[in-house]
């Protein structure tokens, strides 16, 4: 296996990390103020869609990006308006989210596949680290969203852990009762929270359809969404755990279409002769092992979820 | 106009508020002194929480005007109430177990950039100040009840709050608690706050306060200038409404019949997977009534839960009749005579989403068959003669139960624990949040099973109640049994230090 | 300023259950019209066509019908675990597990007769969708862990198996280097009824009725209900939760393995990785519109079926068939808001004092009151 191989695949990883980051840290932000929200593939398709085609229009990433990150918002401002504001059922009202949401974006998208895009973000070397051997590639010569994913990470974890909104996002997501007795508006921080979540969602789609896959195709997000949801639970509702686990989902996804290059010998079979269908089963198994594990290490000590995630809340009921 | 009121901390007038199916306040009227402590007094359902629940601005009346300090108010939200002026601690308290003290205090009203050290000194002053001790960075689940109480004390303070609205603050106090928050309440009203102080405990209300309003059925009905001029009785009857006591009188002791239930070393924990129960060892007979003592969150969930298998002990044997019974599933317990009255009702006994018919047979369903289906009309009869026994008033039989009025599902969910006569009845609570008809309904159904013959396991939080209708009461404190007592013979005075966890003399 | 809130009827509004259901539709042919209006084309034009094609003549009839079958099966295998509270949002996954199984089953059993080999691949479609469902049911119930995520990620494992299949170790050696698997034997096939339909329907009926009956009317399905209404009480009850959960997930992904090999058996010829075809998430919308009951999702899954149809149909007129899955979602959105406000209405309140411009109703007056 050749150095350049091992560097593109940790360089992979950092991107499909990236990708699955930014959708998960949206949800996070959701959950922690107490909204599931199970539209998380169907914003990002959304995203990925309407990102590409500002991109084809305007020429421009960064236009293309924002225009995903507001797209994504006003979907996830739907969840919002039915589940926090008229408090409907959160899982029906995400899982509609989804399903309109892949068929509005192939709806939308319907002329577009196909095309080229000649847009797309550049690599952006950091200067006087991106020649740094090996390191160099996989941190410091990456496309700027990723250092924007980044940014983005620490200040969701500062605003959460460090402001007056934080305090309150957290408070209302473990009771929305206590956190209206003091003033904070249970619908304006949760509503906020879920079109909030719904731009990075938004965001991560248009990274995938102008970065990582340049082009539109329907279906092109391909459950990544759903892994964001469950990294949620992975990263045990932190920013900081979460990256942790976005670049453990991302090396799984980064390796599923190399591995047949890669001439090693597991457990006395060849990689290269595993199927890539099969190694696409991958990062779906892991997610479902490490619930399980999670749930397991957590069976005699409460949950870390919020306590409020998924319960709507009126304040004149009784 | 404005002058009038200028002498007044709050001035609620002419409230009126409705709920579906509810009139909760029918003009009512509330003035408070600055510098005073004033009790709001009335039985459950008179519109005490609602008229406070106004003036925090959760509730917006129907009609009617709130004046604070002086200035009419219209509140849109709390957060309204709280700029001006209005602290409120609520019988259930208002805190997030997983954030800390002082997270917790500043909640609602932090600066825009928490620095954390910064914050929790500013907080420890503010708890040093007042005499209420409480670490600020503690989170609030480690804290005991009257740990979190001064929290939500020092959490108006820190809004510098003009008046404290306390809604039944020590019915989660031990007795030595409660007169250390009477001193606290008393320093605030001398520092120019007032306080308007809910309870029942009509002896407290004497101790602690200056002036009273009454309300009954959504009215005032008598403001008292001075607290020291009127007798216990007299304020009861005021909330009442006439003489007619709160109490069913136990008759008199029968010679207890055979053993039905006990308890041999029993251990158990709780949720969070800590000891709640430390051997327990106890009996109840055929024919009496033994009342548990205790401030709730002593164990006394736990104890119920063991004995109806809804929680396995750790250690230990349960007997009924003389079977061991020890990890018996609920089912079969109700089959072996065990019924139990939870206190919990909506959350465990009750579905309140499922209709009254089948909240009525959730014991009996599988004996409401007709070949391989339920019968329908059977299980409609079973609930019509629940219905009929119990006086519950309901309206359609197929609709959700959670439209009834607490005393209806109380009368629903002990019918339906009485239909297949029990030899051991589990009451835990059983007459809290009712008006006054539905305690004695409910109090006069257990001295009737004690009168059957039923051994019944009562476990209140109202002493008067334990008093009045056990023959042995047990206190409990921490899990642990701290001793056994007879109703007539033992002063309040060594309850309450048992309660506290003092070694009885 | 004058704000509205929502407050809780007294009453809810009779009938209103079912007619959530009708407003959503209704709500979504006014999106939809809009959204095809302003892409260009004309909404009537479009509506027409999509209404002739799934209703109009017996071919017609039988298209929609054939498409109901799987959407009746997904939609009642969603429903008999959300009767519980359950969410099986993997029963795609499962229709493919069924399939996958029942395939399996065949290539080893061909020389049945048509009869028993049908009823040995249905047996096994069943038993492929439970055995996907295992891990799930058995998390859940004994961890806690959600299903929801994990019936969900099953799904992509169920499909790239299948992929996995096509090109490895099941890939026809006659498909001349197509990757592709064998078709099922010419004796599986489901017998038919008229035009497209085939005895599926009739097994989907079959089932719902027998769901229907267990669910209302038997003591197995009223602990079902009462351990989805209220955990607590059941256990009170004597119910077994860790058993219940298990039984009822368990079922549920049987249902859908079985709805995969009626698609195989019935619809299709081979296997394929698009066999499910999205009729296991459009199965979630149509439990959730039926409310959970198995009773109505039949009337669902049938409307479900003619929306799905007249997406197919519309394409001839060069418009989009992802206007269908729109119409699915908007049907469900608008129907949720109008579960809402059958359940609240709003009250506009203005500053105290003035008046709220709503009448006060008559009331008995409260003679036991709950705290308040």
């Amino acid at each position: 296996m050749s150095e350049a191989a091992i560097v593109g695949l940790f360089v992979a990883t950092v991107q499909f990390g990236t990708l699955v980051f930014l959708a998960a840290l949206g949800e996070l932000i959701a959950e922690r103020a107490g909204v599931l929200n199970l539209g998380v593939e169907g914003m990002m398709t959304m995203g990925a869609v309407s990102g590409f085609m500002v991109g084809l229009e305007t020429g421009s990433p960064w236009a293309a990006f924002i225009a995903a990150a507001a797209v994504g918002a006003l979907v996830g401002g739907l969840h919002a308006l039915v589940s926090v504001v008229l408090g409907a059922d959160q899982v029906v009202s995400g899982l509609a989210l989804t399903i309109g949401g892949l068929g509005l974006a192939a709806y939308v998208g319907r002329n577009v596949v196909g095309e080229r895009p000649e847009t797309k973000f550049t690599d952006l070397g950091i200067v006087g680290l991106a020649d740094i051997p090996w390191f160099g590639d996989i941190f410091f010569n990456q496309p700027p969203v990723v250092y924007v994913a980044v940014l983005l990470g620490l200040a969701v974890w500062f605003v959460l852990t460090r402001t007056r909104w934080g305090l309150a996002l957290r408070a209302v997501g473990e009771s929305a009762p206590t956190t209206d007795a003091v003033g904070h508006s249970v619908m304006a921080l949760r509503s906020g929270a879920v079109m909030v979540g719904g731009a990075f969602a938004g965001a991560g789609g248009a990274f995938l359809s102008l970065y990582m896959a340049p082009g539109w195709t329907e279906g092109m997000v391909a459950g990544r969404g759903w892994i964001a949801v469950a990294l949620v639970i992975f990263g045990a509702w932190r920013p900081g755990r979460l990256a942790l686990g976005a670049l453990l989902f991302g090396f799984t996804l980064a390796l599923q279409p190399r591995l047949q290059s890669f001439d090693i010998e597991f457990l006395g079979v060849d990689v290269n002769r595993i199927s890539p269908a099969l190694l696409g089963i991958l990062p779906f198994v892991l997610t479902v092992v490490v619930l399980v594990i999670i749930s397991w290490r957590f069976r005699h000590r409460p949950s870390p979820a919020p306590a409020a995630l998924g319960l709507p809340y009126r304040r004149e009921e009784r | 106009m404005a002058s009038e009121n200028a002498d007044h901390a709050v001035w609620l007038r002419g409230i009126e508020k409705q709920f579906p199916g509810v009139i909760a306040c029918a003009g009512a009227d509330l003035r408070v002194r600055p510098g005073t402590i004033h009790a709001l007094l009335g039985e459950n359902g008179a519109g005490k929480t609602t008229m406070v629940n106004v003036l925090a601005g959760i509730y917006r009346p129907d009609a009617g005007e709130v004046w604070v300090n002086g200035q009419r108010r219209s509140f849109h939200s709390p957060a309204d109430a709280i700029a001006a002026g209005v602290g409120m601690v609520y019988q259930e308290f208002r805190l997030v177990p997983t954030l800390t003290v002082a997270e917790n205090i500043v909640l609602g009203s932090a600066p825009r950039l928490l620095r954390s050290t910064e914050i929790e000194e500013r907080v420890a002053e503010l708890s040093a100040a007042y005499g209420m001790a409480a670490d600020p960075t503690r989170p609030v689940w480690q804290l005991s009840m009257g740990e979190r109480q001064r929290v939500e004390i020092l959490k108006s303070l820190w809004r510098n709050a003009s008046v404290l609205v306390m809604d039944e603050p020590t019915a989660v106090l031990t007795p030595g608690e409660a007169a250390e928050l009477g001193a606290a309440l008393r320093a605030m009203a001398e520092g120019g706050r007032s306080v308007i102080y809910i309870s029942h405990k009509l002896d407290q209300v004497v101790a602690f306060c200056d002036e009273a309003t009454v309300l009954r059925q959504g009215k005032t009905v008598a403001t008292v200038k001075d607290l020291q001029d009127v007798d216990l009785t007299s304020l009861a009857e005021m909330m009442v409404g006439s003489s007619e006591g709160g109490y069913v009188d136990r008759p008199p002791a029968v010679e207890a019949g055979p053993e039905v239930l006990s308890l041999q070393g029993v251990c158990a924990l709780n949720d969070r997977g800590l000891p709640a129960l430390t051997d327990i060892n106890m009996t109840v007979h055929a024919g009496e009534i033994v009342g548990i003592v205790g401030v709730s969150g002593n164990g006394q969930k736990e104890l119920a839960e063991v004995i109806n298998g809804l929680r396995r002990p750790t250690e230990g044997r349960v007997t009924v009749k003389g079977r061991d019974v020890t990890g018996a599933s609920p089912g079969d317990l109700y089959r072996m005579g065990v019924a139990y009255v939870p206190e919990d009702r909506l959350g465990v006994g009750l579905a309140p989403k499922m209709s009254v018919v089948d909240n009525a047979v959730v014991r009996s369903y599988r004996s409401q068959r007709q070949g391989m289906f339920l019968s329908i009309s059977k299980c409609v009869k079973f609930c019509q003669s629940l219905v009929e026994r119990f006086s519950v008033r309901v309206g359609r039989l197929n609709d959700p139960i959670a439209g009834l009025s607490g005393g209806n599902l109380q009368r629903l969910l002990l019918g339906r624990e009485l239909a297949e006569q029990p030899s051991v009845l589990v009451a835990a609570q059983p007459s809290r949040g009712l008006d006054v008809q539905g305690v004695a309904a409910i109090q006069g159904h257990l001295v009737d099973q004690r009168a059957a013959g039923v051994g019944v396991l009562l476990i209140s939080e109202d002493l008067d109640e334990l008093l009045a209708l056990s023959d042995r009461l047990i206190v409990m404190f921490e899990g642990r049994i701290m001793g056994e007592y007879g109703p007539d013979v033992t002063p309040r005075t060594i309850l309450g230090s048992a309660m506290a966890g003092k070694a009885p003399k | 300023m004058i704000r509205p809130v929502l407050v809780r009827r007294d009453r809810v509004l009779p009938a209103t259950q079912s007619f959530g259901f009708v407003v959503g539709i209704l709500v979504a042919l006014v999106l939809g019209a809009i959204l095809l209006w302003v892409s260009g084309n004309s909404p009537a034009e479009v509506y027409e066509r999509m209404f002739d094609s799934a209703f109009v003549g017996t071919d017609s009839l039988s298209r929609t019908l054939e498409r109901t079958t799987p959407l009746a099966l997904t939609g009642l295998s969603v429903a008999v675990a959300g009767s519980m509270g359950l969410w099986n949002i993997g029963a795609e996954g499962q229709m493919m597990a069924g399939a996958t199984v029942a395939t399996g089953v065949a290539m080893m059993a061909d020389g049945l007769s048509g009869p028993a080999l049908i009823a040995v691949m249905l047996a096994s479609g069943v038993a492929g969708g439970m055995l996907l469902m295992l891990g799930p049911a058995l998390a859940r119930s004994h961890l806690g862990v959600s299903e929801i995520i994990t019936t969900l990620m099953l799904v992509y494992v169920a499909i790239r198996v299948v992929e996995w299949l096509q090109v490895g170790p099941w890939k026809d050696p006659g498909s001349l280097g197509f990757p592709r698997i064998e078709e099922v034997p010419g004796q599986a096939s489901l017998p038919g009824l008229f035009g497209r339909v085939n005895i599926g329907a009739l097994i989907a009926l079959g089932l719902l009725i027998v769901f229907s009956l267990a669910v209302s009317r038997t003591a197995w399905g009223y602990e079902l209900r009462l351990a989805g209404s209220s955990p607590d009480t059941a256990r009170y009850a004597g119910v077994s939760l860790r058993r219940k959960v298990l039984t009822a997930l368990l079922l549920s992904g049987g249902i859908a393995g079985l709805a995969g090999t009626i698609q195989l058996t019935g619809a299709e010829v081979r296997l394929t990785p698009g066999l499910s075809n999205g009729f296991g998430f459009s199965g979630i919308i149509v439990a959730a519109l039926a409310l959970m009951r198995p009773s109505g999702v039949a009337v669902v899954a049938f409307v479900f079926g003619a929306v799905q149809v007249g997406g197919q149909s519309i394409q001839t007129l060069g418009v989009s068939s992802a206007i269908s899955d729109i119409l699915q979602a908007m049907i469900l959105f608008g129907a949720l808001v109008a579960a809402v406000f059958f359940n609240y209405r709003i009250r506009w309140t203005g500053p105290l004092g003035e008046s709220s411009g709503e009448e006060i109703e008559q009331l008995e007056p409260a003679v036991e009151e709950p705290d308040v």
